[in-house]
């Protein structure tokens, strides 16, 4: 289990270096003497503040497009989801043990990790 | 600055941040958010939400190597998850009416007062063998790991209510300062509950993704996290953890400790010039 546990870091961390190196080479092929000061610009009026895919839908969309800044979104995203994947897999883990006390502890941390990815997003007072 | 250059100056900084971070246990962001603010002139907000990603990559760039050699303590780690990750939605939901200025001067000299502690055991190679009672008993928190030259060291964590209320505070920081407050996380495990230093750090760059996890998805969605400072900051940060975790693996416990001594010290101060504003 600590195996599997290892290959699934290794694979989620290859995959996303690899996903975000993609869409990283093909953006600089196309923009690497562009000034940087039009993509930094900050609009704290606007949520978003940039001009680049925030949600899973633009990012799908920008990926049928191959647009460099989705690819690399994506990148992220497999990146964001390997520790998550980590508690879950350690839920396992445990729950192979009978370490009941574990398995509790760990669902709780599970638990607050989705509730805080899935809903805090969406309540006004997180939002700041 | 031209996107070619911008990029490699940011790579080749993470790529330090990244080996730096996954010895000592935090995320990028004492490197990373500075060259971003200072050196390139990146708004705040873009710093941080590449800082949050940085804690990410440095964490799962550097698990791979540190699951397989078996140094993180996973019990111990996810057991002050608990009050890391609920310290980090408290702190997430009133951030809006504290001020920040005032955490940062008072998480500053908390950090700089810690110092004094952690220099006094700074020779110290293993800790004092623990007896394991109480809760520390109930939940077995205590391992083992193998050194390079084969010894196994075992050893048992004492103060586990200590070590708990710290990761609270920890998770408050985070959730209110959006840092990665590693530096908190290792002190908890170093100075409360007594583990070898390898242990404590590794330990808390298990627990620094899990809780960067949880916040990230707020960062993402307001537009924080922008691809472009992001991708550089993210691919060095993963070589530079890789790197740094064939480090830890061979180093002395008292040289990881010296060099968290100066990490610590360095936060420290940069917390503080923040909140003079500067």
């Amino acid at each position: 289990m600590n195996r599997i546990l290892g290959i699934v870091l290794r694979v989620g961390v290859l995959l996303s270096g690899g996903v975000i190196a993609i869409g990283t080479t093909l953006f600089v092929a196309d923009h690497s003497l562009d000034d940087t000061s039009s993509y930094l610009q900050y609009n704290p009026g606007f949520i978003p503040h940039g001009n680049f895919p925030v949600s899973l839908a633009s990012i799908a969309s920008g990926l049928i497009s191959l647009d460099p800044f989705s690819i690399i979104a994506l990148g992220f995203l497999v990146l964001l989801a390997t520790p998550i994947a980590r508690v879950a897999l350690s839920l396992f883990l445990f729950a192979a043990e009978k370490n009941r006390m574990f398995v509790y502890l760990t669902a709780t941390v599970l638990a607050i990790l989705l509730f805080s990815m899935l809903a805090t997003p969406l309540i006004p007072l997180f939002n700041g | 600055m031209i996107v070619i250059l911008f990029f490699l100056t940011l790579f080749l900084a993470s790529i330090a941040a990244g080996a730096l971070g996954s010895i000592v246990g935090i995320g990028g962001g004492l490197i990373v958010i500075p060259i971003l603010t200072l050196f390139l002139g990146v708004d705040i907000h873009y710093a941080i939400g590449a800082s949050i990603v940085s804690i990410i990559a440095t964490s799962s760039g550097a698990a791979a190597t540190y699951v397989k050699d078996r140094i993180t303590n996973l019990r111990i780690g996810m057991f002050l998850e608990t009050g890391t990750t609920t310290g980090a939605i408290i702190g997430a939901a009133v951030a809006a009416y504290l001020s920040a200025v005032v955490l940062e001067a008072i998480f500053g000299t908390i950090l700089i007062i810690s110092l004094v502690p952690l220099v006094r055991k700074i020779g110290e190679e293993y800790p004092p063998k623990q007896q394991l009672q109480g809760l520390a008993k109930k939940l077995s928190l205590r391992g083992d790991y193998t050194e390079p030259d084969g010894r196994k060291i075992e050893y048992n964590a004492t103060n586990p209510g200590k070590g708990l209320a710290g990761m609270l505070v920890a998770g408050l920081i985070s959730g209110l300062l959006g840092i990665g407050s590693g530096t908190f996380k290792v002190l908890s495990m170093d100075l409360a509950m007594k583990l070898p230093m390898k242990v404590s750090t590794t330990t808390s760059n298990f627990m620094i993704g899990v809780t960067a996890a949880a916040s990230a998805g707020i960062y993402f969605a307001r537009g924080d996290v922008n691809p472009l400072i992001t991708a550089p900051v993210a691919l060095g940060i993963l070589i530079g953890a890789s790197i740094g975790t064939h480090f830890l693996v061979r180093a002395k416990n008292t040289a990881i400790r010296k060099i968290f001594a100066l990490v610590l010290a360095a936060s420290a101060i940069e917390l503080i010039i923040r909140a003079l504003g500067f």
